[in-house]
């Protein structure tokens, strides 16, 4: 009553009242994480390590090193591949993008290859990048390239195919050439729509590289947990997995803010991931 | 844009496959430049692909191993649309279990599904259950987020005309909103099986007995590089066949949705 | 065709509805926006009352709060002279874009109000076959929203509402959404159709034509926050509220009310 009252008042906003619920969601269930494990020691620290427990080997792998490298290691290791997956695949996948867009014929004949690309799952290139390249840096990367081409290749065709016609003959009227036209109209115009294939590749890049990780190398953060899965190391395999996580959210936001900053002309930078 | 009309762009489609599969055979020919064990030339593929629906290949037949992914990735994607369909409707409707239940799925939903393969793989095994409860969880956050999206979607006033005519909370609910949010449903279905199928490869590859992605690893370490290109494109041509197979319920489960589109 | 509305006591000197003191305000006191201030407003039986005023002056914001789809800030919304509570069958509402059902087909669309309400089978069919035919709809039973023209959609959307035997019809600038051709052709039709069945009217336009031809009584409402600038009660000719709109827009009559209502528009939308 109290509460309805408030809000009737204008008192209490959604917002807040939201990140009140989801405040009291969150702390009960590490609450309930703590009792059940550190507290009541319902689950048997093999299966299930406490949070403490969790923390504890967070600060131990920041320093000590586990399976080789330190989790700093193992962080900078899985960046430096991911990296040099997705940078391959921006500087192929635009340009690409801008000729399927532009030059019909050069789509008709290249889509069959694409399409391939397009729907094999990342995953499924694992064998062939391992059986091509053995356990070196180039099998990761070439899995974050498959799985970062696509994204660049369709929202860069997308933002061109999109670019209003009049602005691209306003363009030619004022006597720019292809070049100029592609350079000062065209590019910015399908620039939030590029941007757009720049989020979805970097999280499907990021995705994929932790599956190469899984299955073949000796470094990263997708090897460390699955050392963590061969020595029983639930805690390490939460270490990693929450590492994962949250590094996949930090670079997000990043590139998300960066936006207006690289995009000034946009005014609203939409969410829009589809 | 000047698009080709449809029968034309589907000959120039064929034409393009022909001569890229010509570039491959001409590529991986005996004697040409790519050595067979890199890249097999088509007819080793074909040949492969052959023998396998007959001959088991590290102990299944081909059609078993395919089953086989599909049961799981199948079972997989239904088990959390039961429980995603539901969870995503209420919680757009009910605004208290959004603020609850959400900063869970907030937290949950950026990690990669496959990085809880080896959580599962020491709680579970390397049973179905195991991959079975990854393809769950790479299913359940598209469902649950387009379930609530589609109900965010349903224009409000449509929800005022249900209630200027009549309708109390659950007929609107249930004949305007669920209805009306059909064919997001459908493309939320396709994305659901999307992620489901691309995690299962994973699974397959890191913890199974059985499987396309199975198929694929052991092709790999063996150096069976036509066995894997078959697996390969097996992987490729279910995925189309089950996203093309949603697409097609639209029609049935939404035909109003269909018709639109139709006339643009 | 006798409709329920004219057997429908109704008390003389009470209005069907009215509209008491009502003002919303959308955010906090204050710091929010003051939609409508203030207005009274109403509509006796069997009368056909026009809203007009320029854009976003808070007329349908009037609207949502006649229907009951929207609490007033402040104010009453009365039905015969009792508060009206949540929306319902009782008012019928026709919005500006239509707000058919996509996943229903016509007959489907305005069978759903008869159906939410417990109408009988039976009486369901026979109101919805008189009303298809009514409207025009006869042919187009089985088809769904998206395959109607914006004109055919309108009209379904007018069925649906007829269809419940409103005792208040609630028009959002129903015709705002059509082009100028099929606007003259529904326009006619819910002239003819107030004509012949005395249904009780609250209609919100921005088309100053549209109002001083359907309307009985038209309402000047000024710039946000709306307040009633004028109330304009226009002589009931029997040639011009008879003929069609070509015909009527010739009526010296016509021309006057047009004007004058014209200009007081004019003047809220010229207004600093």
């Amino acid at each position: 009553m109290l509460e309805r009252g408030l809000s009737r008042l204008g008192m209490v906003s959604n917002r807040s009242k939201s990140l009140f619920y989801g405040f009291l969601s969150l702390t009960s269930l590490m609450l309930i994480w703590f009792l059940s494990t550190s507290v009541f020691e319902l689950i048997e620290p093999r299966v299930l390590p406490s949070p403490v427990a969790v923390v504890n080997q967070l600060i131990w792998i920041i320093e000590v090193p586990f399976s080789g490298l330190t989790l700093p290691g193992h962080i900078l290791s899985s960046l430096e591949r991911w990296g040099w997956g997705v940078f391959t695949a921006m500087v192929i996948g635009i340009p690409v993008g801008v000729l399927f867009a532009w030059t019909p014929w050069f789509k008709s004949l290249m889509n069959p290859v694409f399409e391939l690309i397009h729907f094999i799952p990342p995953f499924a290139y694992i064998p062939l990048a391992v059986l091509w390249f053995g356990a070196s840096t180039a099998t990761q990367a070439m899995v974050v390239f498959v799985a970062a081409f696509p994204a660049f290749v369709i929202n860069t065709q997308l933002g061109v195919s999109q670019v209003d016609k009049i602005l691209v003959d306003a363009a030619r009227v004022y006597g720019a050439g292809p070049f100029a036209t592609l350079r000062r109209v065209v590019i910015p115009a399908a620039a939030p729509s590029i941007y757009t294939g720049l989020r979805i590749a970097i999280s499907n890049g990021w995705m994929a590289l932790v599956g190469a990780e899984l299955v073949v190398g000796k470094v990263g953060l997708g090897f460390m947990i699955s050392q963590g899965q061969e020595n029983a190391s639930v805690a390490t395999i939460f270490v990693g997995v929450i590492t994962i996580g949250w590094l996949g959210v930090m670079i997000d936001t990043i590139v998300q803010r960066s936006e207006r900053y690289v995009l000034p002309w946009r005014k609203n930078v939409s969410l829009n991931s589809g | 844009m000047d698009r080709l009309p449809g029968s034309k762009s589907f000959l120039v489609g064929i034409a393009a496959i022909g001569c890229w599969v010509i570039v491959w055979w001409w590529l991986t020919r005996s004697g040409g430049p790519v050595p067979t064990l890199y890249f097999p030339s088509p007819e080793d593929v074909w040949t492969k692909f052959v023998r396998m629906w007959t001959r088991p290949y590290i102990g299944s037949t081909l059609l078993e191993h395919i089953l086989s992914s599909l049961y799981i990735v199948l079972f997989g994607w239904a088990v959390a649309a039961v429980v995603g369909i539901p969870l995503g409707i209420a919680m757009a409707w009910w605004k208290k279990l959004k603020w609850i239940v959400f900063p869970i799925f907030q937290i949950i939903r950026p990690v990669p599904p496959l990085a809880w393969i080896p959580l599962t793989i020491l709680w579970l095994g390397i049973g179905d259950i195991a991959r079975m409860s990854v393809v769950f969880i790479a299913a359940l956050v598209p469902w649950l987020m387009n379930s609530m999206l589609a109900v965010y979607s349903v224009d409000k006033i449509l929800i005022d005309a249900g209630k200027t005519l009549g309708a109390n909370d659950r007929q609107i609910l249930t004949r305007i909103v669920c209805r009306t949010a059909l064919p997001t449903l459908v493309a939320a279905a396709r994305m659901a099986l999307g992620n489901a199928w691309s995690t299962l490869v994973a699974a397959e590859i890191l913890a199974a007995t059985a499987g396309l992605g199975y198929v694929a690893v052991n092709a790999s370490q063996l150096l069976d590089t036509d066995v894997l290109l078959v697996a390969m494109f097996m992987i490729a041509i279910l995925g189309i066949a089950l996203t093309a197979l949603i697409s097609l319920t639209q029609r049935y489960l939404a035909p109003w949705s269909v018709t639109s589109v139709q006339r643009g | 065709m006798p409709h329920d509305n004219d057997t429908n006591k109704s008390i003389p000197g009470q209005p069907k509805l009215e509209l008491r003191h009502i003002t919303k305000r959308f955010g906090k006191e204050g710091a929010g926006v003051l939609a409508v201030d203030d207005c009274s407003l109403s509509v006796e039986n069997g009368e056909f009352v026009c809203v007009v005023g320029p854009s976003g002056c808070g007329k349908s914001t009037l609207m949502t709060v006649g229907a009951g789809l929207e609490d007033a800030t402040e104010g009453d919304v009365l039905i015969d002279g009792e508060p009206a509570g949540p929306p319902g069958p009782r008012r019928s509402v026709v919005f500006q874009k239509f707000a058919l059902f996509p996943s229903e087909t016509v007959e489907q669309n305005i069978k759903f109000g008869l159906q939410m309400t417990g109408v009988p089978k039976s009486e369901q069919e026979s109101r919805l076959v008189s009303q298809l035919r009514i409207m025009g709809l006869e042919h187009f039973r089985k088809a769904y929203p998206s395959e109607l023209s914006g004109g055919m959609q309108q009209r379904v959307a007018i069925a649906r509402a007829l269809v419940m035997q409103p005792e208040i019809l609630l028009m959002d600038e129903p015709f705002g959404a059509l082009d100028a051709q099929t606007r003259t052709i529904l326009q006619e039709e819910v002239q003819r159709l107030h004509r012949e069945q005395h249904y009780t009217v609250l209609f919100i336009t921005h088309s100053v034509e549209e109002a001083v031809y359907l309307g009985d009584r038209v309402v000047v409402m000024t710039k946000r926050p709306g307040r009633i600038k004028k109330e304009i009660s226009l002589p009931r000719d029997v040639v011009w509220k008879t003929g069609d709109i070509e015909e009527a827009a010739e009526h010296p009559d016509f021309i006057t009310a047009r004007r004058e209502i014209w200009s007081l528009v004019r003047e809220e939308i010229m207004a600093p």
